[in-house]
């Protein structure tokens, strides 16, 4: 009658109370362990799903900024065989005003080259590794015909080499008072920015 | 099918059958003697583990038939155990059963009890079981189970008498009424000198007929079927013996085709149905009869284990289930990881790729980029006075009477810029004009000085604004063709697109603001020239 009290009833089950004890102990551990590990992969995967979209970004960045490179590549190229990187030259700008009003039949040409001066640009970010510098020319011309005038602003304006955009212009027709065909009708007052650029880091090779 | 250690037990010996899958796997047979009860207690021993029943088929074996007033629930317990205590005082091993309900008046209940009135015939078995903590289910009747029996053949007719030949030697009548147990009795087969086993049964058989019908259970209609379980070897010593009559019919029942129609396999090798019951309890199960808690305690706590362990393994394999579902998960997502880090090592190596490849230039690449960013933002599509006139010439060339005098052009940075300039005063003005503001007046034909505006700042050249100043012929009073000249002007200019333009000073200034001065002589109005001046402006799309 080894089990006929209930505390030995207790007693004969008791290892049957421990079995339950570490069958829901390890079920629980394998259940949490699995539940953990998933949400350690899936926290893995969402990594890197981020690592796939930041990689898929910077490709993309690598390729637009090759083919932005390739582009402005070719457009720095005309920019330097143009002249924006080099000193001015004002002899050269001098002797081409001069074939300029020769070619352009000018009536009378005046100009002025003001000193160069750091250029403020409106509306631009600074340039980290170039300087902007810009001299200021006043040109005033007078021409029989309109036509003359305004060929003349547009190949001054944009010339082979350099860069020397016009501002502002005030055409005024000029009363000749008289029967004076070849007297100037036409006068022409602009200003220009000759234009160009100095590398911050010195001169370089180009 | 778990294995089921059944216990038959008579009053000559106690037969333990092992049934597992519907087959006697084992058989030994104990005689009631000490000699059988000390070879049980080593049988008790080796067999602790399984489950255990015992069926009893003992010439003990009492049936009372009562009717109780219909109750539910714990009435009806509580006065079936007091009939029990008042019936069966003596003996632990008692029990009732609730077969149906009376057809007529109160529909009482019909209750037959049964008990095992001498508990020393159990005893000794009982404790053999106890000492080895046998797992005893329970004790159940034979009479009763062999009930299910005939329900099992497709016997239950209205009046049967089940007969079979128990393993002590004895013969086992019980008889069903509607399927209801309402008699069982156990005769020896004691054969006298030159009978024989069929002979016995028929008088045995004819005499239970005539106890049953002074007991008024037959109407003169009604026919008691007679069932006998026999093996066939024993049929040929059986069978003549058994005669029909009006109101009893025999029905011989070979055991081998029991057992076959029960599934049972092998067939028994002779006459004794505890095989046979042995394998239909095993396989249908049957309440407890007679065990009272205290001698099932070992099933119990069997019982007990067996759902504790039960719950221990399904805490195991919800656990495991659980954690296998989440790792074949977690698996799947770490193949879709690693297909995704092999993406992004090939995303990694075309980016290295493309960077290794990029040309280098002569010069830094940031000189490069600011170069051409400055280039491309502030000069590439840098307005000149020529490109605004073009299509405003070729407007113009549609008004002859109208003559531009001066061009004011600024390349700015917003729209509302409005380029200096001096008004000029026509030398033949129209004898009608406004005055309104005072610009400031210079002769005719003189030129005006560049008004220089801003600070020396490089205009970003978004917009190009101009003011064109001119004069349109003016016959006589005729202002109304002169206003509509330069109104036509200003739309078709703003027709070009991207130009925008609007009047400035009107060739006579007809609103309330203005004054209007008139000098007439004597003669008509020559025609004249009336001044006007428009603004135009032309926007460019951002440049990048």
């Amino acid at each position: 009658m080894s089990a006929a009290s209930p505390r030995a009833g207790v007693r004969s089950l008791r290892l049957a109370w421990i079995a339950l004890a570490i069958a829901i102990a390890i079920g629980a551990a394998l259940a949490y362990g699995g539940h953990w590990f998933l949400g350690k992969v899936r926290r893995d995967e969402a990594s890197s799903r981020t690592q796939l979209a930041e990689a898929s970004a910077r490709l993309a960045a690598a390729r637009r900024e090759s083919e932005d490179f390739r582009a402005s590549a070719e457009v720095f190229r005309d920019l330097v065989k143009r002249g924006i990187l080099e000193e001015e030259n004002r002899l050269e700008l001098v002797e081409r005003l001069d074939r300029l009003k020769r070619e352009h039949r000018l009536g009378g040409l005046e100009y002025e080259i003001a000193p160069q001066r750091p250029l403020a640009i409106a509306g631009t970010a600074t340039f980290t590794a170039v300087d902007v510098r810009g001299s200021r020319v006043k040109v005033t011309a007078r021409a029989l015909h309109e036509g003359d005038a305004l060929a003349f602003l547009e190949e001054l304006s944009r010339p082979p080499r350099g860069f020397t955009p016009a501002t502002r212009c005030h055409l005024m027709r000029l009363e000749t008072g008289g029967g004076e065909s070849l007297a100037p009708r036409i006068e022409a007052q602009c200003t220009l920015e000759w234009i160009t650029l100095k590398d911050k880091r010195g001169p370089r090779a180009r | 099918m778990a294995a089921r250690h059944i216990l038959y037990l008579t009053n000559a010996s106690l037969v333990s059958l092992v049934v597992r899958g519907g087959r006697v796997a084992e058989r030994q047979a104990f005689p009631n003697t000490g000699a059988g009860h000390e070879r049980f207690e080593a049988h008790a021993q080796a067999h602790r583990a399984l489950p255990a029943h015992v069926i009893t088929d003992l010439a003990e074996e009492d049936f009372r038939l009562d009717t109780i007033p219909h109750l539910g629930g714990r009435d009806r317990e509580a006065v079936l155990a007091r009939k029990l205590s008042q019936l069966f005082r003596n003996t632990p091993y008692r029990h009732a059963i609730v077969q149906g309900r009376e057809p007529e008046g109160r529909r009482d209940d019909r209750v037959v009890y049964t008990a095992i009135t001498n508990p020393e015939v159990l005893r000794p078995w009982v404790e053999a079981l106890e000492r080895h903590s046998v797992p005893l289910e329970g004790i159940h009747s034979s009479a009763v189970f062999s009930g299910r029996l005939l329900a099992e053949l497709g016997l239950a007719l209205p009046h049967t008498l089940l007969v079979t030949i128990t393993p002590g030697g004895a013969v086992r009548q019980t008889y069903f009424l509607g399927g209801e147990i309402r008699f069982s009795r156990l005769t020896p087969i004691d054969l006298e000198p030159g009978g024989t086993l069929g002979g016995l049964l028929a008088g045995e058989t004819a005499r239970t007929w005539q106890y049953l019908d002074s007991l008024r259970y037959f109407t003169p209609a009604d026919r008691l079927e007679v069932c006998v379980v026999a093996h066939a070897g024993d049929q040929p010593s059986i069978a003549p013996e058994l005669r029909d009559y009006e109101r009893i019919r025999y029905r011989m029942l070979d055991i081998g085709q029991v057992a076959a129609r029960l599934g049972m396999k092998p067939a028994p090798a002779s006459s004794s149905a505890e095989e046979i019951l042995a394998c239909l309890f095993a396989r249908r199960g049957m309440e407890n009869h007679f065990a009272p808690p205290e001698v099932r305690r070992f099933a119990t706590l069997r019982r007990a284990r067996n759902a504790i362990l039960a719950g221990a393994g399904a805490a195991l394999a919800a656990g495991a289930a659980f954690g296998g579902w989440n790792l074949a998960l977690a698996l799947e997502a770490r193949e879709r990881e690693q297909q995704t880090l092999e993406r992004v090592a090939v995303f990694q190596r075309q980016s290295d790729e493309i960077m290794r490849a990029m040309p280098l230039q002569d010069v830094g690449g940031e000189t490069m980029r600011d170069t051409v960013t400055f280039y491309a933002r502030s000069l590439r599509a840098y307005p000149t006075i020529s490109g605004f006139l073009q299509p405003v010439s070729e407007v113009l060339a549609r008004y002859p009477e109208i003559r531009l005098t001066q061009v004011a052009w600024q390349a700015a940075d917003d729209d509302k810029a409005q380029p200096a300039f001096a008004p000029t005063v026509p030398r033949e003005s129209p004898p009608v004009r406004a005055v309104a503001r005072a610009p400031t007046q210079v002769p005719a034909g003189a030129a005006t000085p560049l008004a220089e505006g801003g600070d020396g700042g490089f205009p970003a050249g978004r917009h190009a604004v101009a003011v064109l100043e001119g004069t349109v012929t003016v016959s006589g009073l005729g202002f109304r063709d002169a206003l509509a000249r330069i109104d036509g002007l200003v739309a078709d200019i703003g027709r070009i697109s991207g130009y925008r333009a609007a009047i400035v000073d009107s060739p006579l200034d007809v609103t309330t603001r203005a004054a209007i001065q008139g000098r007439f002589g004597d003669r008509e109005p020559a025609p004249s020239q009336a001044r006007f001046s428009i603004r135009v402006s032309r926007t460019q799309e951002p440049r990048t």
